[in-house]
């Protein structure tokens, strides 16, 4: 296996990152603005700042096909950032939320896009050509917690939100005049607008922390803070799911993941490397760390001389201060870089320890 | 009587500054109900903790030290009140006491890899800091009240282990001891599972 691709970019957390289509252009959020990284041979150099935000930036997506930005932010604002000859040009959107909005996606079919919020609500907001802005709908009714996290189904219409509530849960953002009619499916068959397709929590309820549809959208798996992830295959409307299969690990919280076919799932978190998890509906297994181990750094051959002085400054003699991951710190994101069909080649995950590293899966 | 009084007696009465205005908003978070963070629980009164209680020791005494870990792991009093809860932390914390050190850790590993392991041990953990947390507050009242009169927040200071009577160090040295193996076994996320559960222990 290759070695992975690894970019420091500089000492800060990133809360969120986004690769353009084509790769070439890297957006992350760092502090209170998304910062534009382009890529030059084998690095990426700083190209332009998006600056809109007056608070901490929380989450950031581009759009693959028309290119837009979105960013949302603690400020309780979401940004449309539009591509134009002379950069780009925010345009607010109408969110009306009182908390800070926490995690933003754009539907796969890029009409609209969910912002989760600290004000137990998900907006969803979709451009109104009349009145030529950004408006939002908003989910509102069994959601008793922040909305830390959403992911869309394939068919744009169905979207999964995790909680703090330890929920996660799966509606219908359906907007008439935006969607076409969802066909029905293992979720549901009719499908307006804020139904519950399906809610569900694990034994041990720890806050939802990232959640994922498989590549045909037929399954969900999350991740919560109590170190499991949760794999949900649903059984049609209003019928008990085929199965939940909950992995208890031995390992620190995920905080993200996602699926590489349907029948692996790359998660990472608080222990600053990335894990495989691979199974089916009969089950479900951690099958290892995707950290090549023993990589990390040769040894040094030691002088004796540095070795006492190293005993004498430190009073050791092997520097203990790096870990053995390629991330330093907790992963917060991860996201499919490069792949096909639902299959991953590559993915990139960004940390507190302001690296990204792309990854052959 | 003029109406200022009037009105002074009517607030007077009714205490307004002292009600929590939190709790009439039912969108506040003081309103969350966390019984829908856990599945519906069986009531258990102490007889039956008790009962529960009686088959682990008859195992022990049988010398089936496994069996009897086990058992008191499996058969959680979630849905009882506090005293059939304190009855069963009796129970699992008497197990862990009559286990040697050195039977410890296999031990663990042929519960953790046999079928629903993780839960168990899981509940392990929840009795492990439930154990602590109740031998660290014991002793609170008379030692905590001679010697700092106001009460200043450091409710545990009068009840350290091994400051009042040995036998609740020896105790504590043991709960220790197993968190050790617990962890080493179980791994952090043990302890995750221990503090994120809403079935308490």
């Amino acid at each position: 296996m290759a070695a992975p691709e690894v970019h420091h970019l500089f000492h800060h957390p990133i809360a969120d990152h986004s690769f353009s289509a084509d790769k070439q252009t890297l957006a992350v959020a760092r502090d209170t603005s998304v910062e534009l990284y382009g890529r030059t041979g084998n690095g990426f150099k700083l190209k332009d700042e998006l600056k809109g935000h007056d608070k901490l930036v929380t989450s950031v997506d581009i759009a693959p096909n028309s290119g837009r930005i979105v960013t949302c932010s603690q400020d309780r604002n979401a940004l449309v950032w539009e591509p134009s000859p002379t950069g780009y040009k925010p345009t607010l959107v109408l969110l009306r939320i009182n908390r800070a909005a926490t995690f933003v996606r754009w539907s796969p079919s890029e009409m609209k896009f969910a912002v989760g919020s600290g004000a137990r609500v998900i907006a969803i907001c979709y451009f109104e050509e009349e009145n030529d802005w950004w408006v939002s709908k908003h989910i509102k009714k069994p959601i008793r917690s922040t909305i830390t996290t959403v992911a869309w189904h394939p068919n744009s219409v169905l979207l999964a939100a995790g909680s703090t509530d330890a929920h996660a849960r799966v509606f219908s953002s359906f907007i008439k005049g935006v969607d076409s009619r969802p066909d029905p499916g293992v979720w549901g068959e009719r499908l307006p607008f804020n139904t519950v397709c399906g809610e569900y929590l694990n034994n041990s309820a720890g806050w939802v922390h990232a959640v994922s549809f498989s590549p045909s959208g037929d399954a969900l798996a999350f991740a919560s803070h109590d170190s499991s992830i949760t794999v949900v295959y649903p059984n049609g409307a209003d019928q008990p799911p085929r199965a939940v299969l909950s992995i208890n690990t031995q390992l620190l919280p995920f905080m993200s993941l996602i699926w590489n076919g349907e029948s692996e799932i790359i998660a990472a978190g608080y222990d600053c490397e990335a894990f495989r998890f691979q199974g089916n509906e009969s089950g479900w297994q951690l099958t290892g760390s995707l950290e090549s181990k023993g990589r990390a750094g040769p040894e040094r051959e030691e002088s004796a001389f540095n070795m006492f002085k190293q005993m004498d400054l430190k009073g050791k003699t092997k520097d203990d201060t790096k870990l053995t991951t390629v991330h330093q710190n907790t992963i917060s994101t991860i996201r499919v870089y490069e792949g096909s069909g639902g299959a991953v080649r590559k993915f990139s995950t960004t940390g507190v320890d302001g690296r990204i590293v792309i990854w052959n899966a | 009587m003029n109406i200022i009084q009037q009105h002074s007696d009517a607030s007077l009465a009714e205490n307004w500054r002292t009600i929590n205005i939190d709790l009439l908003d039912p969108e506040s978070s003081s309103n969350f109900d966390t019984t829908t963070l856990h599945p519906a629980f069986a009531a258990v009164s102490a007889d039956e903790a008790r009962g529960i209680g009686q088959q682990v020791r008859q195992l022990l005494r049988g010398g089936d030290a496994e069996g009897a870990l086990r058992g008191s792991l499996e058969m959680v009093p979630y849905g009882g009140d506090a005293s059939a809860k304190e009855i069963h932390l009796q129970t699992v914390t008497e197990v862990l006491q009559s286990i040697k050190a050195s039977e410890m850790t296999p031990m663990l590993q042929r519960i953790f890899q046999s079928e629903g392991g993780s839960e168990a041990l899981d509940v392990l953990m929840k009795y492990l800091y439930k154990g602590m947390a109740s031998s660290a507050t014991h002793k609170t009242p008379s030692r905590g009240s001679t010697l700092t009169p106001q009460s200043t927040g450091f409710s545990q200071m009068g009840g350290r282990p091994g400051a009042g009577n040995e036998s609740s160090g020896a105790a504590m040295s043991v709960l220790l001891s197993w968190h050790e193996k617990v962890v080493e076994v179980a791994g952090l996320g043990c302890i995750n599972r221990s503090m994120t559960d809403w079935r308490k222990v």
